[in-house]
């Protein structure tokens, strides 16, 4: 592994650490498109910021594009605010307009700049070893890497700084206002913190991959735990280890490494998305499966209570009056009876006292409307779950 | 170049005509069906799909080797639809939001394209070039063969909108009460999706990934402050999308390096600008004049009760008072006053007012008068 290998995988990660943790706030806060809309409206300012400083790693060209992506976001509120569109049409207006400016912008004086879309859209990381800072003509290291360090430094600091505020206003914003902490000022705050990241980010791995460093690892978090430490430590380790793999799969296919890595990010989620063990797709339609016998059971067991006649009791009888398949009959009559709710003599079916007792609790709870107690009833009586 | 020059060169040159004609088309089917999917909170659905339409493009030319459009376009189609459903899973099967899912799909279907496009790129076959035209968009490779291509999708289009109108109409606004008439909502639901993929799909060409979503978004927004009925919305949200295409195409035509895609997007933005400040009954500008006008109303109202409660104090309703001591008066001010003696409720002699008996009429109905109004 060479030195200049080595520094593109340091600079994807750090990239990859500096999105995960503001991306992991704009997931909880529901705005995750806001990071989609800040990627595409900073073109103008960084085009401007180059026309001024002639250099992409300029402090004075991130703080530029930053304030533009300050401004998308204090123009979507205030066209949100006059209520004449919703809020997701207001950011599918305002992005597109300013990206437009950029470039036309670009497109005007594309013969003195040297500068296109296609590397602010989408970077790449391969050349960034080899635009180095000279600090009195002694190499320091990559520029790019000086760059995306500060950010990281300086979001690790408010973060920690702010922990708690962040947090509180994250899941309650009424209660932050109430204690005083202004929900403005962190919002904005956020907004800035996400903004300055995009701009560090987006010479490395261009502007759109941004928004899957900042989503894809923490939406991938998010369906593995609820806790926010948890969630924040997951996301920066997915999105370091995408940030490596897909630095050695794009070597591997001579491709763009930010589409590796994205691809790599994809995948993951794909894989969280389908086997998380609560929260996956599986696990989902495992339980949704399970939820619907047991309720053919709670109902099988109604019925039988209601009925003492024997006719009504008769396994036949059961499959025609309750209209069920075969198989889903017998699915609901081997569960209740792996739990002792019946017992089946001559193919008469008749409830157990366990059943009886199961029965009469889950009549009181639903005439209570208070249906969510037999959830942990289930627990108390199930041997065997649907 | 001067207009009349351009009319004639829109008639003549075979490229401007094919152009002009083209984003008109797109202008017109992406802003109907724009309409739908402002109206059903999906605008940035949009973004999603033309970003997600991308690795579509790049497999079928990996599969099929060649440039044809079509299947370019059939693929993006595929891929666009399978993001739609995932983003739809998503929703529906986890806690993650709209906006999480959206941004996700958008992203990752974005990267694993652009790894395709570089690997694609570094492929020894040559045919390989003028992919990424897909990217931003060449209204100028358009050719007669897309534009018809457009034609037909857009005759379809509209076929099937007015056919399912009154299904689409009551989806669109309480898609409970369609199912208890017994609509199939799934279905329709799925049809207008896949029309609004297939609108996004065929766009993408002209204007470019990046940009597609404002063309379906932008229209829509517009024509949705002129009117609340939604076959009026429709057909402006249409007509505003081809006019941004045709003027758009203009634009960048009487000018060196201006590509056609941004210059649309930015006419349509003026058109959303328009609607917003000058819509008559939406408007920011009207809805300030309103303000106003109320607020001078209410100011006279406060004028006149206060007159009142001083003249109910006299035998004499008519009896002067100097107008000094309105001014402690917040709701007085000249205007106020003089509009009252327009109205004739008040007669002024020098520095007295007092109320006339029509004045005192209307003042002592002040409130009863508002209220039957309310009602």
């Amino acid at each position: 592994m060479s030195s200049a290998q080595f520094e593109i995988q340091l600079i994807a990660s750090l990239v990859a650490i500096a999105c995960a943790i503001p991306g992991t706030f704009l997931v909880l806060r529901k705005m995750a498109m806001i990071s989609d809309a800040i990627s595409h409206s900073i073109l103008p300012g960084i085009v401007v910021g180059f026309f001024i400083t002639q250099d992409l790693n300029s402090p004075l060209l991130i703080l530029l594009a930053a304030i533009t992506g300050v401004i998308t976001v204090v123009l979507v509120e205030y066209i949100q605010k006059t209520g004449l569109v919703k809020e997701d049409t207001a950011i599918g207006l305002v992005f597109p307009v300013l990206f437009s400016v950029g470039v036309i912008m670009i497109a005007k004086n594309a013969n003195d700049v040297h500068l296109d879309v296609d590397a602010v859209l989408l970077g790449e990381l391969a050349f960034a070893p080899f635009d180095r800072l000279l600090i009195s003509e002694v190499d320091v290291g990559p520029k790019s890497l000086w760059v995306i360090g500060i950010i990281l430094m300086i979001t690790i600091t408010l973060l920690i700084a702010f922990f708690k505020e962040l947090k509180l206003s994250t899941f309650d914003k009424g209660l932050a206002a109430s204690l005083g902490f202004s929900p403005a000022i962190i919002h904005y705050g956020l907004m800035s913190v996400s903004s300055i990241t995009t701009v560090g980010a987006f010479d490395a791995v261009g502007a759109i991959l941004v928004v899957a460093l900042m989503i894809a690892p923490s939406a991938s978090a998010y369906l593995l735990t609820k806790n926010l430490k948890k969630m924040l430590f997951l996301s920066i380790v997915f999105g370091v280890f995408s940030a490596i793999s897909g630095y050695w799969f794009a070597n591997w296919l001579d491709a763009s490494i930010a589409g590796s890595i994205t691809t790599l990010l994809g995948l993951l989620f794909l894989a969280i998305y389908l086997f998380a063990p609560n929260k996956g797709i599986i696990a989902v339609l495992y339980r949704e499966k399970q939820q619907r016998t047991e309720v053919s059971l709670l109902t099988f067991l109604l019925h039988l209570k209601n009925h003492d006649e024997v006719s009504e009791r008769h396994v036949n009888h059961l499959n025609e009056h309750i209209n069920w398949q075969k198989v889903r009959a017998k699915t609901v009559l081997d569960l209740a009876i792996k739990n002792n709710m019946i017992v089946i003599d001559n193919n008469i079916v008749s409830l157990t006292s366990k059943g009886n007792t199961f029965t009469s609790q889950a009549i009181d709870y639903i005439i209570t409307n208070e249906d969510a107690q037999i959830e942990d009833m289930k627990d108390d009586f199930f041997l065997f779950r649907g | 170049m001067n207009i009349q020059e351009y009319f004639y060169l829109v008639f003549s040159d075979y490229t401007l005509r094919t152009i002009t004609l083209g984003t008109a088309i797109l202008g017109a089917v992406t802003g109907m069906l724009g309409s739908f999917a402002v109206l059903r909170k999906q605008s940035l659905l949009g973004d999603a799909i033309s970003h997600a339409a991308l690795p579509g493009i790049a497999i079928s030319f990996l599969i099929t080797g060649a440039k044809d459009s079509n299947t370019l376009l059939l693929g993006a189609l595929v891929s666009g639809l399978i993001g739609t459903f995932w983003i739809r899973g998503i929703i529906t099967k986890t806690h993650l939001k709209s906006d999480t899912a959206l941004g996700l799909i958008l992203s990752l279907f974005f990267g694993f394209g652009m790894l395709l496009l570089t690997f694609i790129q570094k492929q020894p076959n040559a045919n390989q070039a003028g992919l990424d035209k897909y990217l931003f968009g060449q209204a100028a490779t358009l050719i007669e063969s897309d534009v018809w291509m457009m034609a037909i999708v857009t005759g379809l289009c509209l076929f099937v909108l007015l056919l399912f109108w009154k299904e689409f109409k009551i989806l669109l606004f309480d898609k409970d009460y369609a199912k208890t008439l017994g609509f199939n909502t799934k279905t329709i639901d799925v049809l207008i999706t896949s029309f609004i993929v297939l609108a996004i799909v065929l766009g993408l060409q002209t204007v470019g990934v990046v940009l597609m979503s404002a063309m379906l978004l932008a229209p829509a927004a517009a024509a949705r402050q002129w009117t609340n009925s939604l076959a009026k919305m429709v057909f402006l949200a249409a007509l505003f999308g081809a006019c941004s295409g045709v003027f758009g195409t203009a634009i960048s035509a009487s000018q060196n390096n201006l590509s056609t895609g941004p210059v649309i997007v930015i006419v349509a933005a003026v058109f959303v600008f328009i609607s917003f400040v000058f819509s008559p009954s939406r408007g920011l500008l009207f809805k300030q004049i309103r303000f106003i006008k109320n607020r001078r109303d209410l100011e006279l109202h406060k004028t006149l009760a206060f007159m009142y409660g001083i003249a109910e104090t006299h035998e004499n309703i008519s009896h002067p008072h100097e107008i000094k001591i309105l001014n402690n008066f917040q709701g007085f001010t000249k205007g106020t006053l003089k509009k009252l003696v327009e109205k004739k409720y008040v007669i002024i002699k020098g520095t007295t007012w007092s109320l006339t008996n029509e004045g005192f009429k209307s003042a002592s109905n002040l409130y009863n008068q508002l209220t039957q109004q309310d009602e």
